[in-house]
């Protein structure tokens, strides 16, 4: 069974839109992106399977609690998801060893205070355990953010943009913390709109522009770059790809065929080829053409 | 649940030493200005002028003026002693969800498992004991001061008694409530100790009336005003628990 299963999910605030249409799944152990611009509705859909919201349209299936209009999910919900909130979120007053205890015995962890600070040994926070909170640097609010959604075991870890706001060296160790976590097998939502990021930590990732517009797979280096003299269309060949995708003059193709057999296909359907590479299906291209995709529609 | 939130709120308020500052102001205040006036009276004031003071209040005439200012003084001073529990849980209180919001600790918040009950009545227990224990303190004070002051046993007496035992923690928990649903429907933590603030308003004018001799309060009236508090908290409570809704808190507070 799948860690999230989302059917339509849609909220409005105030009559306005915030997303709508949202279907996916995310399977257990898998590493699963959110991209999309501001104000795309990502933290709201995050919010929705955290259990705070309530759709307004849709169901969702999250670690085996049910959420739909009217049904946030509550407390058991709530106590199966780590959520790591846009910003971190503690008390200035406090310590960071007393924050993450207080948040620990909030969630209901198991032994609180051990579990906390093997987390802040595990982070490299365990120096400043007993600093305020105020006190600690961007990057190390971050990172007891980050174990704070982790402090109670969660089956499902979302992650609202981990690395917004800090500084390259921080954003460093945050995004090798995260690819830590990945490597566990969690079950991991990764909402941002740093498409290297998805592309280093994910194996899907989910576009969202006020709706959910395309569910990408992050592939490898197995594709095929065609560049043509002129713009052609390339039935003849489709037969011969897994998935073909056209942009002007440059064919971008996973092949199910030999290349030669390819490019024999081509050639013999009239295309006057100029060049052959192999090509890296960069998400940023992927992303662009959705983007204007979805702003035609 | 609930033990945590508290244990938590009364850790940051033992750390907040400008807020403990100013929930210690009003109270000394409140205790060391009309001591002090009194012990003044007693010893130095013109007979004359103390003559005219019970002639306004209508002190018994067998009594000397100087005692009749001090019983003026000692009854007509408990209104002024029922405004520190309603203000004091205020000072935390307004805090409790606008300071939430402000910090933006309010989402890691209500992403837990915690109950809205949990949340409302561990802030409200951490605002509202302090400030009862301010309250009593500064009673005790009040009422050692002004028997010393006079060289008499005037206080406590049965008023001051049900004033302080009864009717401040019914008020502290008026001022909480107030406070925590005001303070879950406006941004500024600041706006909404001030907004709570006026609940005390109708207070002061009882007191001013009071001072001003056009008006006497008796048990009668105190027993009436805690009935009619003791409901207002019972409806505010529920009011809180109503407006304490994740969805509501964390969107539609602007």
């Amino acid at each position: 069974m799948a860690a999230i299963e989302a059917h339509g999910l849609g909220k409005s605030f105030g009559g306005r839109s915030a997303c709508r249409d949202v279907s996916f799944a995310v399977e257990r152990g898998e590493v699963f992106g959110f991209l999309g611009p501001n104000g795309a509705g990502k933290t709201t859909t995050l919010r929705m399977l955290a259990g705070l919201f309530a759709p307004d349209t849709g169901t969702a299936r999250v670690a085996g609690c049910e959420i739909g209009p009217g049904r946030p999910g509550g407390p058991q919900l709530r106590g199966k998801v780590g959520l790591l909130t846009e910003s971190p979120g503690f008390y200035d007053r406090l310590t960071a060893r007393e924050n993450l205890v207080y948040f620990a015995r909030l969630q209901g962890a198991r032994e609180p205070e051990r579990k906390s600070d093997a987390l802040l040994e595990r982070f490299a926070l365990r120096d400043r355990a007993g600093s305020p909170f105020a006190e600690l640097s961007r990057g190390m609010k971050q990172k007891l953010a980050i174990a704070r959604a982790l402090v109670h075991d969660p089956e499902v870890i979302l992650l609202d943009e981990p690395t917004v706001g800090l500084d390259p060296e921080a954003t460093r160790e945050v995004r090798n913390l995260v690819a830590d976590l990945a490597a566990t097998e969690a079950t991991i939502v990764l909402c941002t709109h740093h498409l290297e990021e998805v592309e280093r930590l994910c194996s899907r990732a989910a576009f969202i522009a006020g709706r959910l517009v395309a569910v990408h797979e992050i592939r490898g280096g197995n594709l095929l770059r065609i560049e043509l003299a002129a713009p052609f269309q390339p039935d003849a060949v489709r037969p011969l790809c897994h998935s073909l995708r056209i942009s002007g003059t440059t064919l971008v193709i996973e092949p199910r065929a030999e290349v030669a057999d390819i490019v024999a296909a081509l050639v013999h359907s009239g295309a006057r080829i100029e060049a052959v590479s192999p090509h890296q299906d960069r998400l940023e291209d992927a992303w662009l053409d959705l983007l204007a995709e979805a702003r035609a529609a | 649940m609930m033990g945590v939130v508290l244990r938590k709120e009364l850790l940051e308020l033992r750390r907040s030493p400008v807020l403990l500052l100013s929930m210690a102001s009003l109270p000394l205040v409140v205790v060391s200005v009309p001591v002090v006036l009194l012990a003044w009276l007693v010893r130095a004031a013109p007979e004359q002028a103390l003559a005219s003071i019970r002639d306004v209040y209508g002190a018994p005439a067998a009594s000397t003026a100087a005692v009749a200012v001090a019983e003026m003084v000692a009854t007509k001073w408990l209104s002024m002693f029922l405004i520190l529990p309603i203000f004091l849980p205020i000072l935390v209180a307004a805090q409790s969800i606008g300071g939430e919001r402000e910090r933006r600790t309010l989402e890691p918040l209500l992403a837990t498992p915690v109950s809205t009950l949990s949340i409302v009545l561990g802030k409200s227990i951490a605002a509202v004991v302090p400030a009862l224990a301010i309250t009593w303190i500064a009673a005790v004070l009040f009422c050692a001061g002004i028997d010393a002051a006079t060289g008499r046993f005037l206080l406590p007496d049965g008023t001051w008694i049900f004033g302080t035992l009864v009717l401040s923690p019914l008020l502290a928990l008026f001022g909480n409530a107030t406070a925590v649903v005001v303070s879950s429907r406006v941004v500024d933590p600041r706006a909404a100790q001030n907004l709570a603030a006026t609940t005390v308003l109708p207070l002061v004018a009882l007191l001013v009336l009071q001072l001003a001799g056009r008006l006497s309060l008796g048990p009668r009236f105190y027993f009436a005003f805690a009935a009619g508090i003791a409901v207002a908290d019972a409806a505010l409570v529920a009011l809180a628990i109503r407006l304490f809704d994740r969805e509501r808190l964390l969107t539609k507070w602007r």
